[in-house]
């Protein structure tokens, strides 16, 4: 839970890299996961993990993208014990291992950068239907507000008995339930209510939706997209013409 | 004066309901005016308020019987989307009703499924908000509000649509005694400056006795009594309907019973006590 609160919550910040056009900065996380298959030697690897340290930096998030890292790579650590067992290869369960830790890491970057709305918007720009973007935004709503029920339905068990931090795993999961239970009951009436709300508020009354808000890609975000894809050709180029397989 | 809602003798049995939740019931509503329902819990006034806006029978089945107009369309005949934008609903937990990541564009939300275009959801919007004094709050995320900013919210979202009538379910329910009488001051205003007609669920009486044109109190689905605030409020039924008559309309009761103070036109409580100490010297 820590790893992915920590690694993929937004949080407001107003640094250039925040700033940029969410689609942009949507691009720059998938050429550097792209990048991230592309390394066939580890050195390749490590200068694209330090350009994500790069993004890192201008987005002010460094601190918590290395944790993320730090964590993944405990996973990362199964990863290459499994594949060493299996294959008897160092050097290519050592470029699986790491490349794990670099396409999280890509993928949280863009995490999180991106605001619930900016992930509305670029679910937008993909076409994606209106019924499933709608879904995500109530989703990513109702967070808080669930989290909120849950502490509460936990302090209101706690005062009738529930003991939830004592025994077992297995005592302490069932010791759950009571929780569970309330938490779901809550949530199905909690649709109902939405559901009415949604139709007495026209959802669905036209197929396109105007909007309030509209996203519109300043020049520098143009220019930030043009200098990604053009690093993103060098390094492919270098990759696999310039660069000298170097096993290390 | 036009009606903006005539009920005639409407009825409504949910589906795989043993009975009716509303049966018999007729009512009309004259534009711009206050009127306030009252009645205990399951007397039928959420299904009636369903009925009114179109839940019932868009969303829910059941036999539906006799007819609710609003402006003249039936809601039988009329789509939701119709409706919508005629009737506005400001359910009872304004956190059910908030879907957006901040205040803004949960105000523009109506506006946004209806295909309004852009620059008249912005002037709409801000409209709104200023009508609310919540245009501070514009960028705030829904969880960073109060109960009672978060019940702005949700009005002004209703609001935004320009509906003629508003239909308000325990409005005061989640806020403090001094939010819920700031509620009922904005209701008041809202009829004057917009000419909106509010139609009210609404358990604390004594809020709302002074703005109120009409009061209707229900009962096991019907409608039981009907009249002004004072021919409902001072009259002896009442409180036999589990209507909670407020303290100062009570006491003018016993009051008047001895005849100590007059009992043909219900007083306010500085009214009341004005009468008592003029008594008193």
């Amino acid at each position: 839970m820590m790893w992915l609160s920590g690694g993929f919550l937004f949080r407001s910040s107003s640094s250039y890299y925040h700033r940029l056009d969410p689609r942009v900065k949507l691009l720059i996380s998938i050429l550097m996961f792209v990048c991230a298959l592309l390394a066939r030697y580890i050195y390749e690897l490590v200068l694209v993990m330090a350009f994500m340290a790069g993004v890192a930096v201008t987005a002010k998030v460094l601190a918590r993208v290395g944790r993320t890292m730090f964590l993944t790579a405990t996973f990362s650590a199964v990863i290459f014990v499994v594949n060493f067992l299996v294959t008897r290869n160092l050097v290519s369960s050592e470029l699986y291992a790491v490349r794990f830790v670099a396409i999280v890491v890509s993928t949280s970057l863009f995490f999180i950068t991106a605001s619930p709305d900016e992930l509305e918007q670029v679910m937008k720009t993909f076409r994606m239907p209106r019924d499933v973007v709608f879904a995500f935004v109530t989703a990513v709503r109702f967070i808080p507000v669930m989290m909120l029920d849950t502490f509460q339905i936990m302090d209101a068990q706690k005062s009738r008995g529930l003991e939830m931090q004592k025994g077992n795993v297995f005592l302490r999961l069932k010791n759950m339930i009571p929780v569970l239970i309330p938490l779901v009951v809550n949530a199905v009436v909690r649709s109902g209510e939405l559901a009415e709300a949604m139709e007495s508020r026209a959802y669905g009354a036209v197929p396109k939706p105007t909007s309030l808000v509209r996203y519109k890609a300043r020049g520098v975000d143009k220019a930030v997209a043009v200098a990604a894809v053009a690093l993103f050709a060098l390094t492919a180029y270098s990759f696999y013409v310039v660069l000298p397989p170097l096993f290390l | 004066m036009t009606s903006i809602l005539e009920i005639e003798s409407f009825g409504f049995r949910y589906a795989n309901a043993p009975r009716n939740a509303v049966a018999d019931f007729s009512l009309e509503v004259t534009e711009g005016s206050i009127l306030v329902l009252a009645g205990p819990s399951g007397c039928g006034k959420s299904t009636l308020l369903r009925a009114v806006n179109g839940l019932i029978p868009h969303m829910y089945n059941g036999d539906y019987s006799g007819d609710v107009k609003v402006a003249g369309r039936s809601v039988k005949g009329s789509e939701m989307r119709e409706l919508a934008q005629t009737v506005g609903f400001l359910f009872q937990n304004p956190e059910n009703q908030i879907f957006m990541f901040s205040v803004e564009r949960d105000v523009a939300f109506g506006l946004e499924n209806l295909g309004v275009p852009h620059d008249e959801i912005r002037s709409r919007v801000d409209e709104a908000m200023e009508l609310l004094g919540i245009a501070s709050l514009a960028k705030r995320a829904p969880h960073e509000l109060s109960d009672g900013q978060k019940q702005r919210v949700a009005l002004a979202g209703v609001l935004a649509m320009r509906p003629k009538l508003v239909i308000l379910d325990e409005p005061t329910s989640l806020l403090d005694p001094r939010t819920a009488k700031e509620l009922v001051e904005l209701v008041a205003r809202l009829r004057k400056e917009l000419g909106t007609t509010f139609l009210i669920v609404e358990h604390r009486l004594e809020l709302l006795v002074e703005v109120a044109d009409k009061m209707v109190v229900m009962s096991g689905g019907r409608k039981v009594l009907d009249g002004s605030p004072q021919e409902v409020l001072m009259g002896d039924l009442a409180e036999g309907y589990g209507v909670a008559v407020p303290a100062v309309t009570k006491l003018q009761k016993m009051l008047a019973g001895d005849g100590l103070v007059r009992g043909d036109r219900m007083m306010t409580g500085t009214e009341l006590a004005k009468t008592i100490s003029q008594a008193g010297h």
